[in-house]
């Protein structure tokens, strides 16, 4: 029986283990996230065919829930944890030769304690161990952010963790107001008794809560912090943050929305939400002279479609937006993991200055013209099959407002579109005034970079194998009376 | 018009949040968990303090993630301050009078046996693995201060640092192992009130207590170190 507490455990215990393996030799210590990645990703893909069958649910310390912590292991969690996993160890192998400078060391573990947090955070089935593992994301990503120990590197830094630190404190004061009610910190035995307790009493946490994990997850207006953060985070971080962390921001809103809370009312509201995060980070994105900006900013963009997505609230819609969590996961991650080595290659962050890249780096180039289709949603990648899923799940709403917001999807994908072509177009076509010479990253870079766009062309082209997991994975999220069921029996 | 418009604002949201809260009556009975923990903690975890064995046995996960967050935050800071190292800090400090050094010194062992007091007996009195290791870290703040000639050793509070957090992780698994529950307590409960009770809770508390100490002593000589 393989259980999911060695998911956070077994790279927890890493993480602590990092500086001993220092002691013996400073060469071990940057495989160590690698090894712990390697063993996540295993693990969660063994559990996909036990979970798929019925959620397993974990307590903690051999007490029954709700007077211990339980973990729950179901679909949504063992498939967002296949995503983190895979990334995280993806860009670990990336990270082996592109961090050579300051404490690397310190890096290897917050690298490490950044996944496991996000880990935590997807399988617990306790609303303050969220919380905590929250925090280890939150905290550890905040450190990172300011790594490369630079003026603007500090400065994101603090910014981040300011208005991370306002939203944990939200998310704090909601989780006291609701223990102060309910008298319990499960997430299941809270969804049991929420109708007991009048709408009025639970308002003020639900609006702390989305409005906490909502910064995280940088929905508009929440999202301030977001540009400078993953602009000036190493790449391999960036592509992290923008692939896995403000992800879980979102996961954690919609378990408060679908499990915990169970209010079908602001679904609208979170749609029409995810629409102006969309359309404000797609139009910023346009703007940019600064490529991990631009990126930055289509990642704001993204995570609005998500939302849009997730808030459609049908198992097909639910579907679609864990689709679209991995597609831009991958998307996303690649192009920040591409770009790291252009930037270090011209020493610049601006666009015009990737000119002739073309040739001096052809296979990243390649690569980063992948990601950006397939970004943008062109077949074959898998952009494509996420984005044509959820205005698929969108159309079949078939109300009028559906159609017309299906509508603005597309149209900010076609903005999307106007500002990857140009950096594209400017990679390959625009005359390059330096000599050129080949220069491509090291295997270590190349190796995950393949790997990214062999997934995304493969899922673009198979995309059959997947949707039936999140089928089940979009039914699972938003039956709320099965997961109270599953945990409390 | 600006203050004026905020004023109106903040009262309307006051009257919001009021409106949302004002009614719920907290601490009444509700707390089901809370009633359960006192009725059967001590005979389910032997631990006479029922608030360790509510951190440390019913919710010792979200303990070891705290630990796990106050050690990240150690870590972030040493990561950010690392590049601001001086390079050499032959500066010649002037030497504390002999008074405040003696002092320091003699009262350094008692901090940290005050220390070790309050997270060795955090299943038996109020205190814990978190408040014992802030009084030993307290300690060696008082060395700094008091005998600013004097450093840590800063590999021995990182080894303490990993070993400490290791076992803490290592305990957990073995219950998986043993019992199939992460974190099960599996060793004998011991009569209450003794020393020597409460199964796995004390040496998780000292393995928290020596984590904690090594980490904030961690902290304090990163900020000692880092330049201003």
């Amino acid at each position: 029986m393989v259980n999911p507490v060695l998911l956070i455990a077994v790279p927890l215990g890493l993480a602590f283990s990092i500086p001993l393996f220092g002691f013996i030799s400073r060469r071990i210590e940057k495989y160590i996230p690698v090894a712990g990645m390697l063993f996540n990703l295993v693990l969660s893909i063994i559990l996909v065919p036990k979970v798929l069958q019925s959620p397993i649910v974990i307590s903690i310390g051999g007490f029954r829930p709700p007077f211990c912590i339980n973990l729950v292991a179901g679909t949504v969690g063992v498939f967002l944890s296949v995503v983190i996993a895979a990334m995280g160890f993806l860009v670990s192998i990336y990270s082996l030769s592109y961090i050579k400078e300051g404490a690397t060391e310190k890096y290897h573990m917050l690298f490490l304690l950044l996944l496991t947090g996000a880990t935590g955070v997807v399988l617990t089935g306790d609303i303050f161990n969220l919380f905590v593992f929250y925090e280890i994301l939150c905290i550890s990503s905040y450190a990172l952010v300011a790594y490369p120990g630079s003026r603007e590197g500090i400065e994101a830094g603090v910014k981040y963790l300011i208005q991370g630190a306002l939203g944990s404190s939200l998310v704090l004061i909601a989780i006291a107001l609701i223990y102060g009610q309910f008298g319990t910190l499960n997430m299941a035995d809270i969804a049991r008794n929420i109708s007991s307790i009048h709408s009025m009493n639970i308002f003020l946490p639900f609006v702390l809560l989305i409005g906490g994990l909502g910064i995280e997850a940088a929905i508009f207006p929440l999202n301030a912090w977001l540009p400078d953060a993953h602009s000036s985070a190493p790449s391999s971080i960036s592509a992290i943050l923008s692939g896995i962390a403000i992800k879980i921001g979102v996961y954690a809103i919609a378990r408060m929305v679908f499990t915990v809370f169970g209010i079908s009312d602001t679904f609208l509201f979170l749609v029409t939400l995810g629409l102006i995060t969309l359309l404000v980070g797609e139009l910023s994105a346009f703007k940019q002279q600064n490529i991990k900006r631009m990126l930055a900013y289509s990642s704001i963009g993204q995570i609005g479609l998500i939302v849009f997505a997730l808030g459609i609230a049908t198992p097909g819609g639910v579907a679609g937006g864990l689709f679209q969590i991995l597609s831009h996961a991958l998307s996303k991650g690649l192009l920040f993991l591409a770009v790291g080595y252009m930037i270090y290659r011209t020493g610049s962050m601006e666009i015009s200055s990737l000119a002739g890249m073309g040739k001096r780096m052809p296979f990243t180039s390649l690569a980063f013209t992948v990601g950006a289709f397939s970004l943008v949603g062109l077949p074959p990648f898998i952009g494509f099959s996420s984005k044509f899923m959820v205005i698929k799940a969108a159309m079949a709403k078939g109300s009028a407002i559906f159609v017309v917001l299906a509508a603005l999807v597309l149209f900010a994908a076609i903005i999307e579109g106007a500002y990857f072509f140009r950096v594209v177009q400017i990679i390959y076509f625009k005359k390059s005034d330096n000599a050129l010479k080949r220069e491509e990253a090291p295997p270590t870079a190349i190796i995950p970079i393949a790997i990214l766009v062999t997934l995304i062309i493969v899922i673009g082209i198979y995309p059959n194998f997947l949707i039936g997991l999140l089928n089940s994975a979009g039914s699972e999220f938003l039956n709320r009376v099965q997961y109270i069921r599953g945990v409390l029996g | 018009m600006r203050k004026f418009l905020a004023i109106v604002l903040l009262l309307i949201l006051a009257v919001g949040i009021a409106q949302s809260i004002g009614k719920i009556p907290f601490g009444t009975s509700k707390t089901k968990v809370g009633r359960y923990y006192i009725d059967n903690g001590v005979e389910e975890t032997g631990a006479t303090n029922i608030v360790t064995s509510v951190v440390v046995n019913y919710r010792g996960f979200d303990t070891l993630g705290e630990v796990t967050v106050l050690f990240v935050a150690a870590l972030g800071l040493g990561a950010v301050l690392a590049l601001k190292k001086k390079k050499q800090e032959n500066d010649e400090l002037e030497r504390a009078s002999l008074v405040l050094t003696s002092g320091c010194k003699f009262l350094f062992p008692f901090i940290l046996l005050f220390g070790s007091y309050i997270f060795i007996h955090g299943h038996l009195t109020p205190g814990g693995g978190f408040q014992g290791g802030a009084v030993i870290a307290s300690a060696f703040l008082l060395i700094y201060l008091g005998c600013r000639e004097r450093k840590i050793n800063e590999n021995g509070a990182k080894a303490i640092e990993s070993l400490s957090g290791l076992l803490f992780v290592v305990i957990g698994l073995i219950g998986l192992a043993v019992g199939g529950y992460f974190l099960l307590n599996y060793l004998p409960k011991g009569i209450p009130n003794t020393l020597f009770s409460a199964g796995i809770i004390p040496i998780i508390y000292i393995a928290i207590g020596f984590k904690v100490g090594a980490e904030l002593t961690g902290i304090i000589d990163n900020l000692m170190e880092a330049e201003d």
